[in-house]
């Protein structure tokens, strides 16, 4: 059996009182893509700054290739931090040629889409091409995994879509990828989700796992504001697409209780991972 | 505006390094300086020799601090001395009538051992070493070197090092599979260069502008300015392992160049100094650096004159430099230094 990339058992990590990350188990193996997610405060960007060995666990183990993390193992992984890790004085092409050096790889191509910034300092650059930098940067040696921090954030749809596309490409050659998020969208695109709340693990498995426990009712009224306030103060967790409200892991009857005498057509609906994952942060909370 | 008034209050009560400049600051300054500005020397280190030595030493003004009455030493003895900068004045008394030998390096207690001989009229004749105009330039150049090196190295180079932490590069280089000692050595040989460039460039202005005297061995100063070099540079990694922000940074250098201007004896005489604060200056790196430069440029002071500052200096730059090297290693490896505390325990 393949060792995975990346084993975290039972890490805690406390800052005084408080406990960032608190008893978290998670696996990545070569080709699969395991999404974090959680708000923000969560606790994702601890989990992996001790993964990555800059912040020691304060209980718990954690192995990056079946070693602790040490520079040799972060040698075979790339990384693309919340903050991008670009020295922005430098240009496009300096960048990559420090991080070829670094690693000791050959040079790194210029990604196409920068070509015509090669020259300029990545600091003038927009975010869309900071970001497609840090990912050609972080691929270029060849990593067997890849650890990105909400690699995607204040990107517009499409440069989304083409980092997504690299990501894919990645996994389909075999590495492993761990990466943050909480964009829904980007979660669908996972193998495997861990769903953190307040330094807890709540919920790990497929989208339908993390999905699955939860139900969500369609409540369809003309009177929509007055059924969204009702749901709201009798403790409904209650959703708001639009002008369509949906009422969250609550059965009819409570529903109906909640509605009074409004008139309302319920109906059962498949619950999205969003209202997943609030539901279960409500119940962890 | 009292909203924003309010709003600028509360900042600033919990800004504590701030506040520290703002409340703590001055009444250090005001203590310290007040006593430490101080012009007038009110006593002067002075050896005598030769066969009057005796009559002449219970005669002198008070103002002189006699420590050894010689009279058997001549006059090679005691420009020996003054070029090993063991006194700041010596009377000879083999010359008719006395010369009295006055280091014009140290430049306060010249001018004041000058007055207190022109008061004595014909008595004694007084021969200014080394600046012999009393140029105040002379003195202030070489020290100025010092007080350069030390704002390249501490404000400079803590604001270069505290730019890859706030921009969370340093983050990004602790991943990479450098050394420590990679990142460490690369980030400062830069400003270590850079700051030598300067100190040359410094150096041969002030002595083409300014004419002033370089009487000592060139190589021995290179060497006393590389150690004092390391020491500021030291400093200046400290102080960048203690900032989250390049303000924060610049706060924390002023604090440590303000006392090294004041009370480094550049300005100031160290002799005209209450013991306690002129205790505070002998803690100080540009106090030596201070005493180096212009042993060398004006008295051509060799090591053997010189080896207490440099030994002082050499033992700094191996504190400062270490300590700022292990935690900024710390910064760089946490994983490595929490496991070789867990393999300890």
């Amino acid at each position: 059996m393949t060792e995975p990339l990346i084993r975290a058992s039972g890490v805690t990590r406390r800052f005084g009182d408080f406990t960032a990350v608190d008893d978290v188990s998670l696996t990545v193996g070569p080709g699969e893509i395991v999404g974090l997610l959680g708000a923000n405060g969560a606790g994702k960007t601890t989990l992996i700054r001790m993964i990555l060995g800059l912040l020691p666990p304060t209980e718990g183990e954690l192995a990056l290739f079946d070693a602790p993390p040490s520079r040799e193992g972060r040698a075979r992984l790339g990384y693309v931090p919340q903050g991008l890790g670009l020295w922005d004085d430098l240009t496009v092409a300096e960048n990559l040629a420090f991080v070829d050096e670094a690693f000791g790889s050959r040079a790194t191509a210029v990604p196409d889409a920068l070509a015509g910034s090669r020259d300029r300092v990545v600091g003038g650059i927009g975010l869309g091409r900071q970001r497609q930098l840090a990912f050609a940067a972080a691929l270029g040696h060849g990593p067997e995994l890849l650890v990105l921090d909400e690699p995607t954030s204040g990107v517009d749809p499409l440069s989304r879509a083409r980092l997504w596309d690299t990501v894919h490409d990645s996994a389909d050659a075999g590495v492993g990828v761990l990466v943050t998020t909480h964009y829904m969208q980007e979660a669908e695109q996972c193998d495997r989700l861990v769903l953190m709340s307040q330094g807890v693990a709540v919920a790990s498995g497929q989208l339908a796992d993390i999905v699955g426990g939860t139900t969500a009712l369609a409540v369809r009224t003309d009177r929509w504001q007055d059924a969204f306030a009702a749901l709201d103060d009798a403790g409904v967790l209650v959703m708001l697409a639009g002008t369509h409200v949906r009422a969250v892991d609550a059965g009819e009857d409570r529903v109906r209780d909640a509605l009074g005498g409004l008139a309302a057509r319920l109906e059962p609906v498949t619950p999205t991972l969003e209202e997943a994952m609030v539901a279960r942060e409500r119940s962890a909370g | 505006m009292k909203a924003m008034i309010l709003k600028e209050f509360r900042e600033l009560r919990r800004d504590r390094r701030t506040m520290a400049m703002l409340i703590i600051l001055p009444i250090v300054l005001l203590t310290i300086f007040g006593y430490a500005a101080n012009f007038t020397v009110d006593s002067i280190p002075t050896r005598v020799i030769g066969p009057g030595a005796e009559q002449v030493a219970a005669n002198a003004p008070d103002l002189f601090d006699i420590g050894e009455v010689d009279a058997d030493a001549t006059t090679d003895d005691a420009l020996t001395w003054m070029q090993d900068n063991d006194t700041e004045v010596v009377i000879d008394t083999t010359t008719q009538p006395p010369t009295a030998y006055v280091d014009g390096a140290s430049l306060f207690t010249a001018q004041s051992a000058s007055a207190a001989f022109g008061r004595m009229g014909d008595q004694v004749q007084v021969d200014i070493l080394y600046n012999p105009d009393l140029d105040t330039s002379w003195v202030m150049v070489p020290a100025l070197i010092g007080l350069i090196l030390t704002f390249i190295g501490t404000i400079i180079t803590s604001i270069g090092l505290v730019k890859e932490r706030q921009t969370g590069t340093l983050e990004q280089l602790a991943v990479m599979p450098l050394r420590p000692a990679d990142v460490i050595v690369g980030k400062i040989a830069p400003y270590f260069l850079l700051a030598s460039f300067d100190m040359l460039v410094v150096t041969l202005l002030g002595v083409w502008i300014f004419d002033v005297p370089f009487n000592g061995n060139p190589w021995l100063f290179a060497l006393g300015a590389g150690i004092f070099l390391f020491v500021v540079l030291g400093l200046g990694v400290l102080i960048s392992t203690a900032s989250q922000t390049q303000a924060q940074a610049i706060q924390l250098a002023i604090m440590m160049l303000l006392p090294q201007i004041l009370l480094s004896g550049f300005i100031f005489p160290l002799d005209a100094m209450p013991t306690a604060i002129a205790a505070i200056g002998r803690c100080l790196p540009l106090t030596y650096f201070v005493e180096i430069a212009q042993g060398i440029f004006l008295r051509g002071a060799g090591l053997e004159a010189l080896w207490l500052p440099y030994a002082v200096l050499t033992g700094m730059a191996l504190l400062v430099f270490s300590a700022a090297v292990l935690r900024f290693r710390r910064d760089l490896a946490p994983s490595a230094h929490h496991r070789a505390k867990a393999k300890a325990a």
